[in-house]
Order: C-alpha cells, then structure tokens, then sequence
C-alpha cells in the first residue's frame, strides 16, 4: 500500500486554498462523496475524483494536486456545488487550483487558456453530434467515429 | 366526553387555601404540547399537586409517538406502551386536557401568567359523542391523512387514531368551497359533490332540492358561474359542477327513486300572489309552500315556465323536463293558473280582495328591444322573443335561407342553433365586441360554431335594405375596442369607411329584453328605474308598494336563470318576515370573505385526472331535430369527475353525518370560542415536524411514489397503518425486493439550513430495516450513510445486531440522486463508495430518513410567549439547563427545544415538571381537586346479585349483535337480577341510570357488556363507587371488538358468542369479593446516593421544592467527575460552576451533606427506607421515602497505545488538566486524537456519546492556543448529534483533520524519541504516517466498580455493562421497577453535562412525587400467598421484577417459613402465580378459582 508521509505532506497547502477567490469553503468538506456521486465526469473518468481531490489538498499534498492532470478535467457544470450539503463548491475550487497550478508552476498560463477554450470546443462538438444525431444518422456516425479514433488514440 | 368524568361529580374545595402574605403565585401549569412529552409533564405536575391545563392543537393527544410502529433498541410497539399513558392523563382528575385548541395570547409573569385560548369549534359535541364512529363510516369526503403522513386517508369528520383520546370526533371546515360562494343560491355544491363521489346520488339530489328547484332545469342551462371560482380552474379544468347536478336529476328520473317528502308546516298561512310562472316565480313559490303559506301563481300563457318554456329551445332544455319540474314544484303545495293576465284578467285590487297578503311580481322581461334601424319594420325581421316563443309553441314556422342574428347573448346563440334546425342554409351571428365580451355561454358559442354558425365579431349593422317588403340584405360596418363602458366592458366604435353587406331573407335583433309592465292603472304609483326595470330594494326585493315585491327580470332586466331562483328565495324570505311583522332576516348565503384559503391537499393537484365530457349528438344529428344535444354524464363519469374536487373546505356540510349520530352529537353550527385561565408556569412542549423530503428534489420525493418519508414508511410497517402491516410499495402494492434508507435527508445540510444533526434517524432507520426484515425474510435492506451515531444505551448493540443477526447492509455514502430507470418501475440509487468513484444500485422502495425540524408555527407560539428561538428555529434554552428558556416561569423541553430521542424527551418533561413545581411550591394543592365517594356497603355476607348492562354502541355492537336478546338472556343467568341494554352504556346519562338500578335492585355486583375494560373500565368502576360499591366487584364483556367487530357477517353467531361472553363474565363476577389498597404512610425525605453533577442536582431540586433531602458522597469532596472538567460546549468554566453548584448545595437547609460517607444497608420499601450510613467508624440511621442513585462513572484508563508508557500519551481529562497550565503546547507540532479507545468493542459494546464533542472540544482549544498546531482526529464515526455538529464543522473550518479509520485495523503506534503511528487513510486507499507529539486517548466511560454492590443492596438491575437499567428504556428512563428508586447520571449511561442535569431534575421530580403524598396507595389486585401450601421454595423471590416478593419467617416457635408480598411493592403482574409449584399464590380479583369458572361457563 502506498504511504503517505507526514513530514512529506504541506500543513499549509489547505490554508492557502482556502485563502484563494473559490478555494474558501474548502476545509467544510466531510467526504461525504455527494460530489463525486453525482459528478458527470466521474461517471466517464474513475480518475477523476472530486471527493478524493479535496482530500489530497487537506492532507497537504500540495504537488500531487497541482501537478495532477484531473484538476484540468472539471467540465465546470456546477452540478457538485448544489448537491454539496456543506456548501464547498468544487467547481469553484478547481478554479482556484487551476490558477495554483499556474502560479506556481505546475502548469503554464497557455494551458489555463486552452482548457478554457477546450471546453467552448467540446460544447460545440457536443452540439454538432446532437444535431447530426437527429438530421443525419450517417454524419453522425462518422463524426463520432472520428471522435472515437481520436479519443482511443 | 363519558370517560373520565363521573355521573356525580363531588369536587371538594381545596384544602388549603392561598395563604395570605406568602404570595401571589397560581398553583397551575399550562403544557402546550400534547405529545408523549406533555402528557409526561402533565401526569408529574397533577401528582405534584399543581392542576395542569394541557394544550394540543390537533384533536387528540398522543403526538408523534402515535404514529410510531416500533420503538428501538427494543422493538416495543410505539401504541401500546404510550396508550397507558394517554389513558392515564386523559382520566386524571387534575388535568383538563383542551385539544384543537391553540395559544392566544400571554401576559403576566413567572408565578402568575395569564393565557388565553382558542378552543376551536370541534363541531361534535364531546359531552355527547361517544366515539362510535359511525360518522366517519357515512362522511362522504376523503381527504389524505396527516396522521397517516399523507400514504392514509381519513374522512373530513375524523379522530386522527383509534385509541385517541378524547375519544371524540372532530370536523375539518376549514371554510366555505369557493365553487359554493360562487353559486349565487349559496347551493351546498361541494356537498353534492362529495356525496355524487360516494355514489349517494339521492342525497346527492336532496341536497340541492334543498335550496333550489328546478336541478334538471339547472343541470342544462345553468351559466354555472361557480366552475369560474373552482380551484381547479388555475392549471386545469375546473368540475364540471354543472353536468353533475344535470346527472343527478336524472338518475332520479330514470330511476325512479323515492323523492324526500318535505315537511311542512301543519298550519296553513297566509295567501301569496306571485305573478310568473319562470323560474324566480316558480322559487319563491315552493319556498313559500315550505314554509307554510299558500302561493298561487297566475301566468299569462298557456304553459308555465317562463322563459325556460318560451325561450330556450328544447335541444337544450326538453320541454318534458321542465315540465316535471314544475309539477315537482307544485306538488309541494303550489297552485298555478294560466292564461292570466296580470293587470288584465286579474288586477292588484282583485288579489287583495281575495285575500292575497302579499304579491311577488316576477313578469320577466318578455320583449324584445328595438335596434331603431333603417328597415327594422321590413317583413322577416323578427325580434328573437317573438321568434323563440314561436319555436317554442311547437307550432311549425318558415325561416329564411340566410337567417342574420344581432347580438351576442344567449338568446342570439338560441335564435341561430334554431334557424338551423328549422333549416336555414346560413345563419350569421353579427357581434359588435370580440369573443372575449360574448355573454353567451362559452361552451354554447362554441357548439353553435361548430354546428355551422358563423360569427361576425366586431361588426355592427348600419340598415336593412329589402325587396318588396322583405328584408334582402344587412349593410354593417366594422368596430374596434375602445375604453371600457361603464359595463367593464371594452365599448365598440366604428371603423370609417369599413361598410359592408350581407345577403340575408331573414333578421332576427337579440341585441336584449325590455320589461313590459300591464297597461292601465294597476301597477300606478310603483318605481321603476330609468331602464323601465321595476325599482326594489336588493336586499328583500320589496318595492314602494306595501306588501309588494318583485324578483327576476322584470328587476334586474335580463339575468342567468341562477340569479333569477336566488332572487326568489330572497323574496319567499322576505315575504315570510313580512307577515309574520318580523324584520327582515337576511338568508344565510356564503360570502367571498368565507372562501377557504387552499385546497387541503395541494400536492395531489398534479395528479387530477382531466375533466370528464358528456356524450352529444353528432351535428349532422343535432341540426336535424329539435332533439337533445347533451347526453348528460354517465354513473361512471359523473363520480370520476365528482372525484376530481379538491375538497376545498373538507367538511362538505352535506350533513350525513347528523342523520347518522345516534347520540346527537354533531353541531355544525359550533363557534371557537375563546376562554382565558390562570397558570403560574408554561412548559412548552410542542415536539417537531419532519423535514419535507420534496425540498430534496434530487431524490424524488413526490416524483416518485416509491420514495417515501421514514415517518411514512413506519406507518407503512404499522398494523394499523393504510396497508394493515403489509409491507408494499405505495405504487403498485408489490412486495419490494431491494429497500435503501438514505440518512441525513435535511439533517446536518446547510444546503437547505439545517446544519444540526437531527439525533434520532440513525436509530430510527436502522429499526425500521430491521423491522422491514422481520416483516420480510428475504427483503434486502441497505442504508446509506455518513457517520453512523448510535450513541444511547444500548444503541450500538443494536446496531451490531442488525448488522450481524438480520444482514442489513450499511454503505458509508452520501447519495447524491436517485432516477427511476426508463421502462422500469425500480429506482437507481446513486453514490460514490469509500474506495472508489460512481456506484449505482438498483432499489424498488427507498426510504429517505428526514430530519426533525422546529414546529412550522413555533415562531407564532413564541412570540406570543415572550421567549428567544436558538438559530436553527428551535426554542432556545440555556446551555446547562436545557428547561429554562429565556423567559422566567417559561420552562421547555423536548424535540421542541432540539432534536432528540424518546427517552430524553421524557426526562426533559418530568425535569419540567421539577423547575415548575419548584417555582409553585408553596402554592401545591391550592387548585387541585379530590373525589370524594360514599362509604362503600358492606356486601361481604350478602348472596350476589348481579346488574348486567349490554350495550348497543351506538350500531356498532347493535347492528351485528342481537342486543336485547343478549340482555334478556343475561336475566336467565345465576344470580342476576337485573338485566337492560342501552344505546350507550358509557353515556354519562346511562351511569347515573346505572346507579339508580344499583340503588333500586340493590345490586352488589355488576357486569357491563360493551368494549374494551382498557378504556372504560375506570369510568364503570367509579360508577360503582359512586353507588357505594367496591369497584372491584365488576366485570366488563368485550362483545364489540371481540365480537362484533370481528364477527360483522356472522350476527347469529356473534350473537351466541356475546351471550357465552356475558355468562362468564358473570360466572368470574359472582364470587368476587371487594377488594382493598394497602395505604402506607410516607416519610418526606429523600436519600441521594452520590455528591456529584447528577447527585448534587438532584439534591436541589428536592430540596428547592420544600423536602428533605440526605446527600451521601463517598469521597471527601463534592463534585466526582466535574472536578476534573476544566470546559465543555455548554459550560466554558466548569470549576466555576462547580464551585457554585458545591455552595448552593451545602448552604441549602433542606440538604443535610455527608461526605466520606458510605452507605452501609438499607431496608424497607417505596415511602419507607431506613438506611444505616458510615462515615468513617461513626454510623448514622436515616428514614427516607425515596432513593436516588447517582453515583457516576469514571474515565477508563486505557492499555493500548503505549498509554502509561509513554507521558506524551494522555487521556482527554488529562488533556484538560494539561491545557489548563502555562505554555501547554509548546513543542507540540503535531497533535492526534485517537476516538473509540475501549468504547464500542466487544466486552464494552457501547458508545461512550460524549468523547467525540470533548475531543472536537479539545482541539479547538488547542488550535486557539496554538493555531500552527496541526491536530488530526482518527475516529470510526463522529457523533457530534444535535446542534454540537456545528462544532464538528467549526472544528474543520479551524484546520483539524479527520481520518477514519475501521475498528479491525485500528491505527498503530511505536516509539522512543518520536512517536510514530500509522493509519489507512480510507478515501486514498493508503498509509497515512503520523508523528505525533501529544497522542489524545478518548477512553470510554466505565460504569462506577461499585453498581454492581450498590445494586444488589438495592435490589435493583444493572445491564451487561453494568449501567444501572432503568424500569422501561423509552418512557420510565430515571425510574426501577421497584417503586420509589431513581437514578440519574453516569450510573444510568454515559452522558453530557446538560443531559445529567436534566435527568437529575427529572428524577429529583419523580422523587418528589412519591415524599410529596400523605399516604402511599398500593394496587388492589395483588398477590396473596396460601401460606399452608407454600413451602417456601423461594422461586417467586426471583422473577419478582418489583421485588416485591420475600420469604420470611411465620412461625419462629416452629421455624417455618413462607413467602410473603409487600402490598406497596405488588403490581399484580401475577408472574409468582405462574411459577409457583405448590399453587400458593393467587392474585386476588383474577383468582384461578375465577378463571376456572369462566372456563367452564364457556
């Protein structure tokens, strides 16, 4: 089993999400998992994991949040802020993450911004699927084919 | 109310009256609250000789305990350990229980308040009703069950349970139906209504036979304005009202029922003159008739009806149902003579002379008006008065090709659907407004359109042209909307230039109707209006002419057929006050101020099904004849739309209930009243409500039928729930395979503020999953979860239990939705599990376990009170005395003040009870009452002669059992020598019958068929007693629910069964002899067995309500574990504190302290303890009539975790001590709690409830003290319950983390110079190292070592934890079993400092009221042993639960022994009888001599 050491971990890391604009109410969290049970991404991406994102930072693992792929995964669709009994508002922290991760490092400001226009791209991949899917079940298919051979990739 | 009031009623004045110059004080309590809390409250305060005034604002007492199936750790039904309570408080002579009564108003102060009441009307009359039900059985509205949380029906005339008390019903009004303020003859519809969705179509009928003539008539063509004002109409159709009065009178037509015979007057009154035969005339007439007159009308033409014969078309109104109609009006007492002209054939002179007192004039308005139009004099221009009554004359008429009607009424839309009939190619409808102005009725426009009509709207004509005096073409012009007229109405204007033409051969204007009053000098002299209308005063109809009245069009100018019938009712009215010289009485007629405020089950709106549509004639058929287009709704239609109400005002007055109350109980004409009395204190309470799980829409509640709230599934598991116990889903009625509880719903959720953790769904839930598996052995049951807290005695075991022995699954989850899967009836539970991401399962009921919330109108009660609310709405009380509120004299307690469980709740009543008692000490017994009885007859050497009384029960015995028979057949028994039945036996007119028979037939035993002896034995037995017989020497015969009740279709057997029943009744009676209670004298002090938080407050509170009390401490010192508290949530300075509680105590002089004191024995019993205390070598003997334990517990000092090894390993009060020093945490880097240290482990299977709050506590002063410290928590489930959750979420806020971790891999710990511990952290999967610089044991809470002696000296139990076990877990929490010894503290279980105080207070309470009587009653149907058969084997010593049973010596000459029952101790339960091998024992009353008999009678 893995071990996660004391004098590794960053007592600090909490504070200072919760110090950032969307980290404050992160230290509210009693892992109850409604967060990630009702999370639209986590039903797709095990990796993705709000419930367990939370725990690293309170645990004060501070590089294995910042650096960590899945922070960027969040769709932003506020689904985990109004379940939330303790009102943490995960999506809000992922931003404040986010910018973490920039400001110290662990990710570029570019990356920040094409995440951002990723997620106005997948929207409209989304749409164009939706539409294909009711007008034209051939185009459909072949888009997501495509889709597929991309993602699989 | 029969129960708990005898025939005679002797109250002798208070002994002592208020002493002068002592005070002012009321020696009476106000309990608000009739919940399991308030009748415990108001049970304590009656014995404590206050009188008690207790408030409930539903019909019953009983509250939330009520509607509980099972109550855990013990799986007793919730009923039947409560309804002995009820019982007991609804008889108590001292407590006036007020139910449907709510608080008005409070002013005075602590000692003398003053508090007004509203006693809402209850519409039965309690002295009466005697709670047989038979309303309910006939009450044709069903409406959901609150009681039954909504899965249950209950009718409007209810009582919310069976074994309610008082026994009494209550009617539901909560208004008038808006459908029936807007019927402008005030017609009860919402009666008819109901009664048409019960299939009581001839009461149905009678109903608006009632008020109005005329329903065929009504059915058809009434505008039925009151469909407008139906509730339904906001989001769906509204009933169609109107099609079901038309269904009603024709299922009478057609089916020939028996019409009602009205009655009426014996006398014959005055004639009455009434001019008209339409529908005004033809109302005021039969009103008139009923009431006695003699109405004659005269009508000019040839038939009657007004213009219901002559105007409307017998498509919509058949000319054979108006007729019958009117016959149906004659026939109850009218004349009726045609082809009279007023003015003409008969003029006003002429009535007088023959004797006509008053006259109506109800001509109508019977021309046609003039367009005053180029061209209107042109041929083929027919008005449409003129052209309808020729229609109607049968006779048959010509019309034009292109047939052009003017106008919008109803007579236009008459005048077109005719002309097409009688074969017009076209007919035009011209209209100068829109669709929306058309007075037609909206259904008839839109019929006429469809049958070929087209309508011109906005058009106008300008002139007729014609060709050779025929009228040949219409030239009209286009309009537009304008202002609004003074009409309302948008007035038309014309469009320059918009002309043009119609073709047309035939005009008909119905542009509206003139009054045309006789020629000549008859009518001279009356007022008319400026519109030729006759003038009158609208509110009797009279006009300026004495004994002159007038109604209908001839008034108000053309009008709905409606207002027409209203206006004759008015006038029969009037007339009738006229005559008999009265003043005028107005009709009592509804008014919109009447209205109710919403339907009473706004929820079931979405589910009402559409509007049901009668069958028509096709319009190829409808054009083609004259025939009736309307089919009328079928059976089936007219009760699925009747069912479609909302039931607005619930009870539909439609008064099946007064003809079915046999005891003449129901008065719907009751008022509130408002009544005001005087209290020295108010104890608040009034409990909680659930949480509305429809807030959480995420988990579908109301979405879906198979989510349900807990408190619905408990009814669901309930016997007497909606599905009788069988466990089903509310869907369907299948058997679920798979349920899922979903905790936390609106608990410990500051997404919709209810941040607190609501205590008792953890333990509820995992009840009713075990019940749910009793019920269903292969039903699977999972909980979702948080943290599961089962911190009360014994909760954890149960727990374990439904785990281990019943296979419950408990999934640590929060869910965060629940779907039903498309195309399948199960519902998908969503959750993310510890390890892992999504998990979904599939479930077929989920029960979603709701939180408890504040009262919804605790905010009104409170500021009526004057006291504070805590944050979260709840009542606020002081954090150390949780009864106190923030008003002196104002106590509270229970889920009122917070959310808790049963047995806390009781012990916060009767702590209640102690405050006020406290209070009102020096004014005990000045308000309170005795009954006193004659001096009992001596029946001992006298033959039986036995009174039997067989009771009816109203039908409920009566219509199954053949009574009388049964009653003439008890005459033929041995030794009976009186014999009756009645319709009530428990009426209180039949006790005072009973007495008399007793006195007359001198009877010395009585036997009383009827129900049960649980509630209506104490009523009989003081009957008895008030007719100087022993109570004891009567016998009750269940012939209802064992007879009746369960034998409905059998009467012949039932009947044999009552007789067998009654015979061994009255073999048990005749050898019974009169039986005593032993009466004990009680010495006033008590004895408190332990100095510390608990003792110490116990002390006091005895002590403040004026006894003795004798405190015992074993150490040097006061205090026991408060000594070594430095703070917790609810008390920041507990040394202070203690210190205080320490002085209060040893200055007290009612409180004699002993410290360093033993208790060295103790004998005797209830009200009579000698005890031998030692302090040091010195012995002290002390008398006492009461005994309280409390002698603590103490903190375990744990072995594992390097503890007593390592200093940087302490315990939590050790903690204390070291956070209190200088500089404690420096250092400390690192600090780590470890929970559950020898607590909830086999061997201690129990939570020790108050280490997590005293941790969390800890650790937030140690992040106060040193916020760099990073402090971790390691626990298996944080049990902060209550509002101490916000000190859990603080605690986080603060920085500390919480690790869990399972019970079989408990964090590990080694070290020298630095302490090293490893734990799993669950939720990464993976080993979390810790360094800790102070490691924080909380160590259970042991019981004290000596409990177990302490017991044994007592004679009392302690449970496998060695706590000391209280007389009954749920509602006899501080008492034993063996009467007059309480405990309260750590001895009972572990605990916090406010709920130790509170159980010290409800023990001192209960200690109180055994010292406060002169004597002790012991029972009267004891044991009793034969000591010639005893051979004193001593077996009855240890099942004796009372200890009630001893062996002593009875012959010290012979040495012989046998066992003895102490009559104070002995509750009868008989156990001793049972086991004794020799037969020596017998339980006096219920002896197996009796038993034998009764067997052998069968």
């Amino acid at each position: 089993m893995e071990k996660i050491e004391s004098k590794n971990l960053d007592a600090q890391f909490k504070y200072d999400v919760a110090a950032h604009p969307g980290g404050e109410n992160i230290k509210l969290c009693f892992a109850c998992g409604t967060c990630t049970a009702g999370c639209p991404v986590s039903a797709v991406d095990p990796e993705f994991n709000p419930r367990k994102i939370i725990r690293q930072v309170l645990l004060g693992m501070r590089k294995e949040v910042l650096s960590s792929p899945v922070i960027w995964r969040c769709v932003q669709c506020y689904s985990c802020t109004v379940k939330c009994p303790q009102n943490v508002k995960f999506r809000n922290v992922t931003k404040a993450l986010r910018e973490m991760a920039v400001t110290e490092g662990y990710a570029d400001a570019d990356l920040l911004q094409e995440v951002e226009q990723l997620d106005e791209f997948s929207q409209k991949l989304r749409r164009d699927l939706v539409n294909a899917l009711i007008t034209d079940r051939d185009k459909f298919k072949k888009l997501k084919n495509k889709a597929e051979e991309i993602t699989n990739a | 109310m029969p129960e708990g009031q005898g025939g005679i009623r002797k109250m002798i004045a208070p002994a002592k009256k208020k002493r002068s110059g002592t005070s002012e004080k009321t020696g009476a309590v106000l309990v608000i609250g009739g919940g399991i809390a308030g009748i415990q409250a108001a049970l304590d305060l009656a014995e404590l000789g206050q009188k008690v005034y207790l408030l409930e604002s539903s019909p019953a007492i009983g509250g939330n305990m009520a509607r509980l199936d099972k109550t855990f750790p013990t799986n007793d039904c919730s009923m039947c350990i409560l309804s002995p309570k009820i019982v007991e408080c609804g008889r108590h002579l001292n407590i006036e229980t007020i139910t449907w009564a709510q608080l008005e108003e409070v002013s005075g102060s602590a000692g003398n308040f003053q508090v007004k009441i509203r006693k809402r009307a209850r519409y039965v009359d309690m002295e009466k009703c005697t709670g047989c039900g038979e309303c309910a059985e006939v009450c044709p509205v069903t409406v959901a069950s609150k009681f039954e949380a909504k899965i249950g029906d209950r009718k409007a005339i209810f009582r919310p349970y069976p074994q309610a008390y008082p026994n009494t019903f209550v009617i539901d009004k909560t208004g008038k139906s808006p459908c029936r303020v807007g019927c402008p003859a005030g017609i009860n519809i919402n009666g008819y209504i109901a009664l048409t969705a019960a299939r009581k179509y001839e009461e149905a009928l009678n109903i608006i036979l009632e008020t109005v003539p005329l329903p065929g008539v009504l059915g058809r063509v009434c505008d039925h304005p009151c469909e407008l004002e139906c509730h339904l109409g906001c989001g769906k159709e509204p009933v169609s009202i109107c099609a079901i009065k038309r269904f009603l009178a024709d299922y009478q037509r057609n089916n020939g029922q028996p019409k009602k015979t009205v009655k009426r007057h014996q006398q014959e009154l005055a004639k009455v003159a009434i001019i008209g035969s339409g529908p005004a005339g033809l109302t005021a007439a039969r009103e008139l008739a009923r009431k006695g007159y003699r109405p004659v009308i005269f009508e000019a033409l040839s038939k009657p009806g007004g213009m219901l014969a002559w105007g409307i078309p017998d498509y919509r109104l058949p000319s054979d149902i108006l007729e019958q109609e009117i016959q149906d009006v004659l026939d109850e007492g009218v004349e009726l003579i045609c082809n009279t002209t007023f003015g003409l054939d008969i003029t006003l002179e002429q009535l007088r002379q023959q004797d006509f007192e008053a006259v109506i004039l109800a001509l109508g308005a019977q021309a046609g008006s003039k367009m005053g139009l180029e061209g209107e004099q042109l041929e083929n221009v027919v008005d449409c008065i003129a052209f309808l009554r020729e229609v109607n004359s049968g006779r048959k008429i010509e019309v034009g090709k292109h047939v052009t009607i003017i106008g919008g009424g109803n007579s236009a839309i008459d005048s077109a659907r005719s002309a097409l009939r009688l074969g017009a190619k076209q007919v035009t409808i011209v209209y100068r407004r829109s669709r929306t102005e058309m007075p037609a009725i909206p259904d008839e426009i839109e019929t006429a359109e469809r049958e070929g009509v087209k309508i011109f709207y906005l058009a106008a004509p300008e002139r007729l042209s014609g060709k050779d005096g025929k009228v040949s073409s219409m030239e009209c012009i286009r309009m537009k909307l304008g202002a609004p007229d003074e009409s309302g109405r948008r007035r038309p204007v014309k469009i320059p230039g918009s002309e043009f033409t119609i073709e047309t051969d035939m005009v008909i204007p119905a542009i509206g109707q003139k009054v045309i009053l006789p020629d000549g000098d008859d009518l001279k002299g009356i007022e008319q209006t400026r519109w030729g209308t006759i003038n009158t005063d609208p509110a009797d109809t009279s006009t300026n002419l004495d004994g002159v009245f007038a109604i209908g069009d001839a008034v108000t100018g053309p009008q709905s057929v409606i207002k027409a019938i209203a206006q004759g009712r008015i006038a029969a009215q009037a007339i009738d006050c006229y005559l008999r010289g009265a003043n005028f009485e107005p009709l009592v007629i509804p008014h919109r101020e009447d209205i109710t405020p919403e339907p009473p089950d706004a929820e079931s709106f979405s589910r009402i099904l559409p509007r049901q549509h009668q069958e028509e004639l096709s319009v190829a058929e409808s054009i083609s004849s004259f025939d009736e287009v309307e089919h009328g709704l079928t059976q089936e239609q007219a009760r699925t739309e009747a069912q479609r109400c909302l039931k607005c005002a619930v009870c539909s007055e439609c008064m099946a209930c007064v003809e079915a109350c046999k005891a003449e109980a129901i008065c719907q004409d009751q008022r509130d009243v408002i009544e005001q009395i005087d209290v020295g204190s108010i104890i608040v309470l009034p409990g909680f409500e659930e949480f509305l799980a429809g807030q959480k829409y995420d988990y579908g509640y109301s979405r879906y039928d198979d989510v349900v709230s807990s408190i619905q599934f408990e009814r669901i598991l309930s016997a007497s729930g909606p599905f009788a116990g069988h466990v089903q889903r509310p869907s369907d009625g299948k058997t679920p395979k798979r349920i899922a509880f979903l905790q936390c719903v609106g608990s410990r959720d500051i997404s919709c503020r209810n941040g607190y953790c609501s205590s008792v769904c953890c333990m509820y839930a995992i009840k009713e999953a075990v019940i749910a598996k009793e019920h269903l052995k292969d039903v699977d049951v999972t909980v979702f979860f948080m943290d599961m807290r089962a911190f009360g005695k014994d909760f954890d075991k149960y727990y374990e239990r439904a785990k281990a022995e019943y296979g419950v699954k408990f999934i640590r989850a929060r869910v965060s939705d629940i779907n039903q899967k498309n195309g399948s009836d199960s519902l998908v539970v969503q959750y993310s599990p510890q390890s892992g991401c999504v998990a979904q399962d599939e479930f077929d009921l989920v029960v979603l376990s709701v939180g408890l919330e504040p009262m919804a109108d605790s905010s009104a009660l409170v500021k009526k009170l004057g006291v504070r609310l805590e944050p979260n709405g709840f009542i606020w009380s002081e954090p150390l005395n949780p009864l106190r509120t923030s008003k002196p004299g104002v106590f509270v307690g229970g889920a009122a003040s917070g959310p808790k469980d049963i047995p806390e709740t009781v012990t916060q009543a009767s702590a209640t009870a102690s405050e006020a008692s406290q209070l009102l000490a020096d004014v005990r017994n000045t308000l309170t009452t005795k009954r006193e009885f004659p001096p009992e007859i001596d029946v001992s050497n006298l033959p039986p002669r036995i009174g039997v009384f067989v009771c009816h029960c109203g039908i409920n015995i009566g219509s199954v059992v053949d009574v009388p028979v049964t009653a003439e057949y008890a005459k033929s028994l041995p030794y009976v020598v009186y014999a009756e039945d009645n319709l009530y036996t428990c009426s209180q007119d039949a006790q005072d019958h009973i007495r008399e028979m007793i006195a007359k037939y001198k009877l010395n035993r009585v036997v009383v068929a009827s129900c049960s002896p649980r509630t209506h034995e104490p009523l009989f037995q003081q009957t008895l007693r008030e007719a100087g017989l022993n109570p004891h020497l009567f016998e009750m015969a269940n012939i209802r629910d064992q007879c009746s009740w369960v034998h409905m279709n059998q009467a012949e057997q039932a009947t044999n069964k009552a007789k067998s029943l009654v015979r061994m009744a009255v073999a048990k009676v005749a050898p019974t002899e009169p039986l005593q209670t032993a009466s004990l004298d009680v010495t006033p002090l008590a004895l408190v067995i332990g100095g510390g938080l608990a003792g110490m407050t116990a002390a006091l509170g005895i002590a403040d309500q004026g006894f003795e009390v004798t405190l015992v401490e074993r150490q040097k010192q006061l205090g026991g574990n408060l000594r070594n508290l430095r703070s917790t949530f609810a008390e920041p300075n507990v040394q202070a504190y203690l210190a205080h509680l320490q002085e209060h105590v040893q200055k007290h002089k009612n409180i004699a302290v002993y410290t360093g004191t033993e208790l060295e024995s103790i004998e005797g019993f209830v009200g009579n303890f000698q005890s031998t205390l030692k302090t040091d070598s010195k012995e002290t003997k002390i008398e006492h009539g009461a005994i309280i334990v409390a002698t603590g517990g103490n903190e375990h000092k744990p072995d594992e975790y390097l503890y007593g090894r390592d200093k940087r390993v302490v315990t939590q009060l050790e903690l204390e001590d070291l956070l209190s020093r200088q500089e404690p945490l420096s250092g400390v880097n690192t600090a780590v709690f470890i929970q559950c240290v020898g607590s909830r482990e086999e061997e201690h299977m129990y939570c020790s409830r108050v280490c997590c709050s005293t941790a969390i506590n800890n650790a937030l002063k140690i992040k106060e003290l040193s916020p760099e410290t990073e402090v971790y928590v390691l626990y298996r489930d944080i049990r902060t319950y209550g509002f101490n959750e916000q000190y859990f979420q603080t605690a986080r806020d603060k920085g500390v983390i919480f690790v869990r971790y399972e019970a079989d891999n408990k964090p590990k710990v080694t070290g020298r110079d630095k302490l090293k511990l490893t734990v799993r952290e669950p939720l990464l999967d993976c080993e979390l190292l810790l360094e800790p610089d102070l490691l924080v044991l909380s160590s259970r809470i042991n019981p004290d070592s000596d409990n177990e002696k302490l017991a044994q000296l007592l004679k009392v139990p302690v449970n496998e934890d060695r706590f000391f076990l209280e007389a009954h877990v749920k509602l006899r929490p501080v008492e034993f079993a063996t009467e007059g010894i309480f405990v309260a503290g750590l001895a009972h279980s572990p605990k916090s400092m406010p709920e130790t105080i509170a159980q010290a207070k409800a023990a001192a309470s209960k200690a109180c009221i055994i010292i406060s009587q002169d004597k002790f009653e012991g029972e009267a149907k004891i044991a009793k042993v034969d000591i010639n058969r005893c051979s004193a084997c001593g077996i009855c010593t240890e099942v004796c639960a009372y200890k009630a049973v001893e062996v002593i010596l009875v012959d010290e000459r012979l040495g012989t022994k046998a066992a003895f029952v102490n009559p104070a101790l002995c509750k009868g339960c008989g156990t001793c009888c049972a086991i004794c091998r020799s037969g020596a024992i017998d339980v006096e009353g219920i002896s197996n001599h009796q038993i034998d008999l009764m067997i052998k009678a069968i």
